[in-house]
C-alpha cells in the first residue's frame, strides 16, 4: 500500500523540465527512503526552505490566470495609430521649425525655445512614467484581488501568506493601518488554514478602510441629493451628480491604495461603470422597490426632492461598485455595503421619511 | 436504536429542564459537553479552551467575539452542581506551563463554570440582555458514553455481544485467561462471591489489555469498570459475562441470576443517573477523537474506534431546539467532531485527517444533520507542542515538525529522552480515507509508512513581567466559533 500511497505524488513533484527520464525510477528509489516516517536531531544542520521560497514553489505550480486576450487587428485601430504618427510627427516638425525660426532670428530666442521644449518633453516623460506606474499599481491590485480568490478556494496557506505579504508591502507605508498591520503580523503563526488567514486580513486591513469608505460614500450621496434638490436648473445637478461621482471614484481609489493617473482612471471608471451593469440587475430586487416608493412619496411632496433621493442612491450605488473595484480582496470576512442602508439616511436627509418628519432637518426647499 | 428511557426517566428530565429553566430565567446558561475515549485529549483541550478565553484575544483570531473586542472579560465561577468534582484547571494549566508534562487523565465527571462578559453585536439585544454567558463545561470519559446503549440490552443479550466480541482475532489472545475462568464456572450452579470476584477481576484485566498502547482498542463496556472511582468493589462492579445456553431461565440464587442481578444494578446505580443528571441536559457537544493513535497502532484499532463511535453518536439526542421544546427537553443543537493532536502533523496532512475523521463519522453525522442539529468536523490541537518546517533532504522538499518528543517515544530506530529538539516526519496520510479504512476492514498489520510521535508541551513564553501568553493551539478558535460563538451574538 505504501507504494500506491507514494507513486502519484512523486511523478507530481519530480516532473520538472530539464531532468532526463532516465534518472526518473531512481530518484523515486532515494525518495521512498526519504519519505518513510524519520527524525532528525541535528536541527541546525537542516536546509529548511525559507517561507518565500515555498511559497514560490506553490505559486509555480499554481495556474496563472489567464493573460487578456489581445485585441484582435481592425482597420481602425490601424487607423487610429497611424494618424496619431502622423500628428505626432507634425508635431515634431512644427515645433522643429518654430525653433530654427527663432534661432534665425535671435540665438537667445532659440536657445530659450529649446530650453522649453526639452522641458516639455521632460513632463510629458514624467506624466507617462506616472500613468505607467498608476497602471501598474491597479494591475497589482487586480492580482492580489484575483490571487486571493484561487487561495481562497484552494484553502492553501502557503499562496494565502503570499497574499497576505502583498497586500502588506501594499500598505506597508499607510501610517493609518499600523495597528492592523501589527495585529495581522501577530496572527501569521497562529492561522494554519488559508481561508481563514485572508479573512482576518481582510478584517484587520481592510476594515479601517471600509468604515472609512462607508462615510464617503455617505458624504457624496448626501451632498449630491442636497445639490440636486436645491439646484435651480437641471443642467447645474448634472453637472455637479458627475464631478461628484467621479471624485468619489478616484477617492475611493486612493484610500484602497490605488493611485490611478489619468489613463488608469479612465479603465477604472469603465470597469466600474460594467461592474454596475452586471451587479445593478442583481440588486433590483432589494433596492429598486425602495427606490420607487422612495421616488414616490418624495415626489408627491416635490419632484425635485425626490429626484434628489434618487441621485444620492445613484451615488451611493457607483460608490459600492467602485468600493468592490478598487478593494484588493473581495468581500468574504467583511459585510459589503448594501444601497438600502444608505436609503433610510438619504430620505430622512431630505425630509420625506414617514417617521422622521422635516422637523428635525429642515428641508431646504418646499 | 431502541429506546434507552421511560417515561418516569423522560418525566424526570423534563423537571430538571424546567427547574433549570425557572432558575437561569435571565441568564440561560451553556452547558457544552466535552466527550472522548481517554487519552483523547479532554483535559488538555479544556485547559486550553478556557486560559484562551481568559487571556484575551491575542491567539483568537476567528474567535468573532473575542476578535471583534465584544468581550469584555471572562471567569471562573463557582459550578451549579454542587455534587460534582470542579474541573482543576489551575493544576492542570500549570502542568503544561510550568512543568511542560500532559496533565494526569481525569478518570471521571467534572464540570466548569466559565463566565463571559460580552457587548451583543445587536442593538436590540444589547438593550435587554444581560450581557453575560454563564459556560457549564462537563467533561465526562466517552467510555461512560459506551454504556448507554446497555440501558436498551438484557443481560442476556449483553452476554452474547460482550462473548462475540472476545473472539475476536484481534481481542482473542488478550481475553483467553477470562474465558478460560467463564468455561469453568457454572452459570446455573450456585451463587459464589468468590467465583464471581475472580470472574470480574479477570473481566477487568482483559478490558485493560485492550486499553493498552498497542492494541489501543475502543470498544469496551462497561465503562466504569475501568474507571471505578468511589464503587471500587461494590458488588455493582462485580460481575461479568457469562456462558449461557440459548433461553437458559435464571434460576434463583444461582450464579447467573447473581451477575444478572449485578448488571441491573450497574444500570441503574451507574449509568441512569449519568444519563439523567448529565448527559441529558447538554446544549452543545464536542467529541475529541485520537485519530492518531489508533492509526499508529494499526487497522484493527481504527476499526473498533470507528465502531465506539458509532457506538457513542447513536446516544446523542441531536436535533434543532426550541425556545419552548428546551424547557422540557433540550438537545444538543451542534456537534463538533474533532481530531485532537493535529499539532503532530505538518498542515499540509490536515484535510487529509479532517477526511479520515468524517469517513467514520459519516453516518451519525447524516441522522443528526437530518435530525436538525448542525455538525462539524475539525482537525485541532488544543495546545501546539510543535512548529512546522521544510527540508530539503536530497532534492525532495519534506514537511517536517519540530518539538521535542516524550522520552520513551520511538520512530523507526531512534528512541528519544524527552530533552532534545527533534525534527520528525511522521509520513504521509493517504489522500483517500479509504486507503486505511478499508484496510481496517480487512485487518492487518500496522501502516508502516506512518508513525506519529507524541510531544511534550511547547515552551511557554513569559513577558517581562512574569505573566505567561496564552497556550499557542491549531484550530482552536475555529471550534469556538463553532460551538460558543452564537450564544454571544
Amino acid at each position: 500500500m505504501s507504494d500506491k500511497a507514494r507513486k502519484p505524488r512523486a511523478i507530481g513533484i519530480e516532473r520538472r523540465p530539464g531532468r532526463s527520464a532516465k534518472a526518473g525510477p531512481r530518484q523515486r528509489k532515494v525518495d521512498a527512503a526519504a519519505r518513510k516516517p524519520h527524525a532528525r536531531s541535528d536541527l541546525p544542520a537542516l536546509s529548511e526552505v525559507p517561507e518565500d521560497e515555498a511559497q514560490r514553489l506553490v505559486d509555480d505550480m499554481e495556474l496563472r490566470p489567464p493573460e487578456r486576450t489581445s485585441r484582435a487587428f481592425s482597420w481602425m485601430g490601424l487607423f487610429l495609430a497611424a494618424a496619431g504618427g502622423l500628428v505626432a510627427l507634425a508635431v515634431g516638425l512644427s515645433i522643429d521649425q518654430l525653433v530654427r525660426e527663432l534661432f534665425a532670428r535671435n540665438d537667445w530666442l532659440g536657445w530659450a525655445a529649446l530650453a522649453l521644449a526639452g522641458l516639455a518633453a521632460l513632463a510629458v516623460a514624467a506624466i507617462a512614467l506616472r500613468e505607467i506606474w498608476g497602471i501598474s499599481r491597479l494591475n497589482t491590485i487586480a492580482r492580489v484581488r484575483a490571487r486571493a480568490e484561487q487561495a481562497a478556494a484552494s484553502g492553501d496557506l502557503a499562496r494565502a501568506r503570499g497574499v497576505v505579504a502583498e497586500l502588506r508591502s501594499l500598505y506597508a507605508s499607510r501610517a493609518d493601518l499600523a495597528a492592523g498591520r501589527e495585529r495581522l503580523a501577530g496572527h501569521h503563526e497562529d492561522l494554519i488554514d488559508g481561508d481563514d488567514l485572508l479573512k482576518v486580513a481582510e478584517r484587520d486591513l481592510l476594515g479601517p478602510l471600509d468604515t472609512r469608505a462607508r462615510k464617503m460614500i455617505m458624504a457624496s450621496a448626501r451632498r449630491v441629493s442636497v445639490v440636486t434638490a436645491v439646484s435651480p436648473r437641471a443642467l447645474v445637478d448634472i453637472a455637479y451628480v458627475l464631478m461628484e461621482n467621479l471624485r468619489l471614484i478616484r477617492r475611493l481609489s486612493q484610500l484602497y491604495g490605488g493611485r490611478p493617473g489619468v489613463l488608469g482612471f479612465w479603465r477604472l471608471t469603465r470597469n466600474i461603470l460594467g461592474h454596475l451593469a452586471v451587479t445593478g440587475s442583481i440588486a433590483v430586487g432589494d433596492s429598486m422597490l425602495q427606490q420607487v416608493i422612495g421616488h414616490g412619496l418624495a415626489s408627491r411632496l416635490s419632484a425635485r426632492l425626490g429626484e434628489g433621493v434618487v441621485n444620492g442612491l445613484l451615488t451611493a450605488r457607483i460608490g459600492i461598485a467602485a468600493m468592490d473595484q478598487c478593494r484588493p480582496l473581495a468581500f468574504v470576512a467583511q459585510e459589503r455595503p448594501a444601497v438600502t442602508g444608505y436609503f433610510t439616511e438619504l430620505v430622512r436627509l431630505t425630509g420625506t421619511g414617514r417617521d422622521e418628519p422635516s422637523s428635525e432637518r429642515p428641508a431646504k426647499s418646499t | 436504536m431502541a429506546r434507552l428511557t421511560s417515561f418516569t426517566d423522560d418525566a424526570k428530565i423534563a423537571f430538571d429542564n424546567l427547574s433549570d429553566a425557572a432558575l437561569n430565567l435571565f441568564a440561560p446558561p451553556l452547558r457544552l459537553g466535552v466527550t472522548g475515549l481517554s487519552r483523547a485529549g479532554k483535559t488538555v483541550f479544556i485547559t486550553s479552551l478556557v486560559q484562551n478565553l481568559m487571556h484575551g484575544s491575542d491567539r483568537l483570531a476567528t474567535f468573532e467575539p473575542v476578535a471583534a473586542g465584544r468581550v469584555a472579560a471572562s471567569r471562573l465561577e463557582p459550578q451549579p452542581s454542587m455534587d460534582l468534582p470542579r474541573f482543576q484547571f489551575e493544576d492542570h494549566l500549570s502542568a503544561i506551563a510550568d512543568e511542560r508534562r500532559w496533565p494526569t487523565s481525569t478518570r471521571s465527571i467534572s464540570e466548569l463554570r466559565l463566565t463571559i462578559a460580552y457587548e451583543s453585536a445587536s442593538a436590540w439585544n444589547r438593550a435587554l440582555g444581560p450581557g453575560q454567558l454563564h459556560i457549564d463545561i462537563v467533561d465526562y470519559p466517552g467510555e461512560w458514553i459506551l454504556d448507554l446503549p446497555l440501558l436498551a440490552m438484557s443481560y442476556e443479550q449483553w452476554c452474547a455481544q460482550a462473548i462475540a466480541l472476545s473472539r475476536l482475532p484481534n481481542r482473542e489472545k488478550l481475553s483467553a485467561p477470562w474465558r478460560e475462568a467463564l468455561a469453568r464456572a457454572d452459570a446455573q450452579a450456585d451463587q459464589d462471591e468468590a467465583v464471581a470476584r475472580e470472574l470480574a477481576d479477570r473481566f477487568t484485566d482483559y478490558l485493560r489489555a485492550c486499553r493498552q498502547d498497542s492494541h489501543a482498542l475502543s470498544t469496551l463496556p462497561p465503562g466504569r469498570f475501568l474507571m471505578p472511582g468511589d464503587l471500587e468493589g461494590s458488588p455493582a462492579l462485580t460481575f461479568s459475562p457469562l456462558l449461557l445456553e440459548p433461553d437458559a431461565a435464571a434460576r434463583r440464587d444461582s450464579l447467573h441470576y447473581m451477575m444478572a442481578s449485578r448488571y441491573e444494578a450497574y444500570k441503574s446505580v451507574v449509568v441512569k443517573p449519568f444519563f439523567r443528571q448529565h448527559f441529558a441536559r447538554l446544549d452543545r457537544q464536542i467529541v475529541l477523537v485520537d485519530l492518531l493513535a489508533a492509526i499508529n497502532a494499526g487497522p484493527d484499532a481504527l476499526a473498533d474506534l470507528q465502531t465506539a463511535l458509532g457506538d457513542i453518536l447513536s446516544c446523542f439526542r441531536p436535533g434543532r431546539s426550541s425556545w419552548l421544546g428546551s424547557l422540557v427537553r433540550r438537545r444538543i443543537d451542534r456537534i463538533l467532531f474533532a481530531a485532537t493532536k493535529a499539532d503532530h502533523l505538518h498542515h499540509a496532512n490536515h484535510d487529509r485527517l479532517e477526511a479520515i475523521l468524517r469517513a467514520l463519522v459519516e453516518t451519525a453525522m447524516r441522522e443528526a444533520k437530518f435530525a436538525g442539529a448542525r455538525v462539524d468536523v475539525s482537525a485541532l490541537a488544543a495546545v501546539r507542542a510543535t512548529r512546522e518546517m521544510v527540508v530539503r533532504d536530497g532534492g525532495e522538499e519534506l514537511q517536517m515538525i519540530a518539538g521535542t518528543p516524550i522520552a520513551g517515544e520511538t520512530i523507526a530506530d531512534d528512541v528519544f529522552d524527552g530533552e532534545t529538539e527533534t525534527a520528525i516526519f511522521p509520513g504521509d496520510l493517504p489522500a483517500d480515507p479509504r486507503q486505511l479504512l478499508t484496510v481496517g476492514k480487512a485487518g492487518g498489520q500496522r501502516f508502516p509508512q506512518l508513525r506519529f510521535v507524541r510531544f511534550r508541551p511547547p515552551q511557554i513564553e513569559a513577558h517581562g513581567d512574569g505573566v505567561t501568553l496564552s497556550l499557542p493551539h491549531i484550530r482552536l478558535d475555529r471550534a469556538m466559533q463553532f460551538l460558543l460563538a452564537d450564544r454571544l451574538a
